[in-house]
């Protein structure tokens, strides 16, 4: 399985790639459509980054994140205080989820979604969902907050 | 001929601030300066925001917004209680945070889905987030830009917005032709002087060798980008500098030795200077908008066409 197969299999659904159309350059990998798979050579970047691998870690992309929203079974949505915090990197408690679709169960990989349903990055289901509201319920990850992080680290 | 010299010869550049040189320099184009209020605005990214009310939803945290007159998704933002740069909406792609004037270009283009499309000074890519935006994702755009830097908050500006059509390239704009293609529309959005707008350092900072220099390297991209432009096909140039050798200049001089004609655009400003330091210009020049820094920074636009041969 490709690096982008075995993360997204960790969210408990399926989700088929077409691997005519992904290249990867550079170890990171990229879905192209037709018309840029005809033009693909010696690019920096190309069609929809779907993530990295890095010291044998697969980083996904928030392209990838957004793909897997609709397919994979593990997601949980989040109130807007909680979708706050996340963005700012702190973790899920209990109390601060909505609603819970898929695994509920500790170890596994969810989707952590606004209450507009928007995908704000994911994490690890630290103690099993749906248990106690005080305690961390989801370990970030990654959320969008790292777009922030990687214009400060540009910048310096 | 080197007009600057000409525009320099009535006034001593040593005896004067250079802020008051360029005033003057401005008044004998026809404007009188006047402290600008620039607007910082957003553009709603069309595509990502379909159907979720952003404008609502950014006043519920506290952001005002009004909509640009002349922009069909360009915002100002009045107030806010919170940084544009940092809130949920902004980090999902929904809208980009984007000069008033720079939402320009891009809108002046005929009939921009399933085109192939060069944007030949590319980074860090907001017109190419935009560009992709325009074209619902469809056709191809080609990047260009020769600072990898830049070229990695760019990437990360197309991550962002979720853009999908686009492939970018480490190469120079004055190397285009290495591409070997030929593109339905092109982008130029060259490397300038710049203006005074919004930049409190610029009067100190630019200089007239400058302005020269950056003229010449603008004449070597345009050059470069009529050649990879398709039969029929349309460039729309601009720059944030308010230098007649960076903008009439230039179209005069394209007019003159690249076979393109200039099209007249709907666009606020006021009409290309025809006659600058006693030169008499192409009078299509005309159709050519200069935006003197008002709400908006100082910019000037010009939409160009290669005619199809007979």
């Amino acid at each position: 399985m490709k690096p982008y197969e075995t993360f997204s299999s960790r969210f408990g659904g399926h989700f088929a790639f077409n691997p005519e159309f992904i290249i990867e350059k550079s170890r990171r990998f990229y879905l192209l459509s037709p018309r840029l798979k005809r033009m693909q050579s010696n690019f920096y970047y190309a069609g929809l980054y779907l993530g990295k691998m890095k010291d044998g870690i697969f980083f996904p992309s928030f392209n990838l994140l957004n793909m897997l929203v609709d397919e994979v079974a593990n997601k949980v949505v989040v109130d807007s205080k909680a979708s706050w915090l996340y963005i700012c990197g702190r973790d899920v408690f209990g109390s601060g989820i909505v609603k819970i679709m898929g695994s509920r169960h500790k170890g596994d990989a969810t989707l952590v979604l606004n209450e507009f349903r928007e995908c704000l990055g994911f994490g690890w289901i630290a103690d099993d969902l749906g248990g106690s509201t005080e305690k961390v319920a989801i370990k970030n990850v990654l959320d969008i907050g790292d777009f922030l992080h990687r214009e400060t680290r540009s910048k310096e | 001929m080197i007009v600057e010299r000409f525009l320099c010869a009535t006034c001593n550049v040593e005896l004067m601030s250079a802020k008051q040189f360029f005033i003057d320099r401005y008044a004998k184009l026809g404007w009188t300066y006047k402290e600008p209020q620039v607007r910082q605005a957003i553009r709603i990214n069309q595509v990502s925001a379909m159907g979720k009310k952003l404008p609502e939803r950014l006043r519920s945290l506290g952001v005002e917004i009004e909509k640009v007159p002349f922009l069909s998704a360009g915002y100002w933002v009045n107030s806010t209680k919170v940084s544009v740069g940092a809130t949920a909406e902004y980090l999902l792609g929904l809208y980009s945070i984007q000069e008033t004037a720079a939402q320009i270009p891009a809108t002046l283009f005929h009939a921009l889905p399933g085109k192939n499309v060069l944007d030949a000074c590319a980074a860090p890519g907001g017109k190419t987030v935009q560009l992709a935006d325009l074209m619902g994702n469809s056709g191809t755009i080609t990047g260009l830009d020769i600072n990898k830097q830049r070229l990695s908050a760019m990437a990360n500006h197309l991550e962002r917005c979720h853009i999908s059509n686009t492939i970018i390239y480490n190469v120079d704009a004055r190397q285009a032709k290495l591409l070997n293609r030929k593109f339905d529309r092109i982008l130029l959005d060259v490397p300038c002087s710049g203006n005074f707008a919004g930049d409190r350092g610029w009067f100190n900072r630019r200089t007239l060798t400058d302005v020269e220099r950056n003229a010449d390297i603008q004449k070597v991209i345009f050059a470069e980008a009529a050649t990879c432009l398709a039969e029929g096909g349309e460039i729309v140039y601009s720059t944030c500098s308010l230098e007649p050798e960076e903008d009439e200049l230039n179209m005069d001089w394209a007019v003159k030795n690249l076979g393109l004609k200039i099209q007249k655009i709907d666009c606020i400003g006021s009409d290309g200077l025809t006659e600058v330091a006693g030169k008499k210009l192409d009078a299509q020049v005309a159709f050519s908008r200069r935006i003197w820094p008002d709400r908006t920074q100082g910019f000037f636009v010009c939409k160009l066409i290669k005619e199809p041969c007979s």
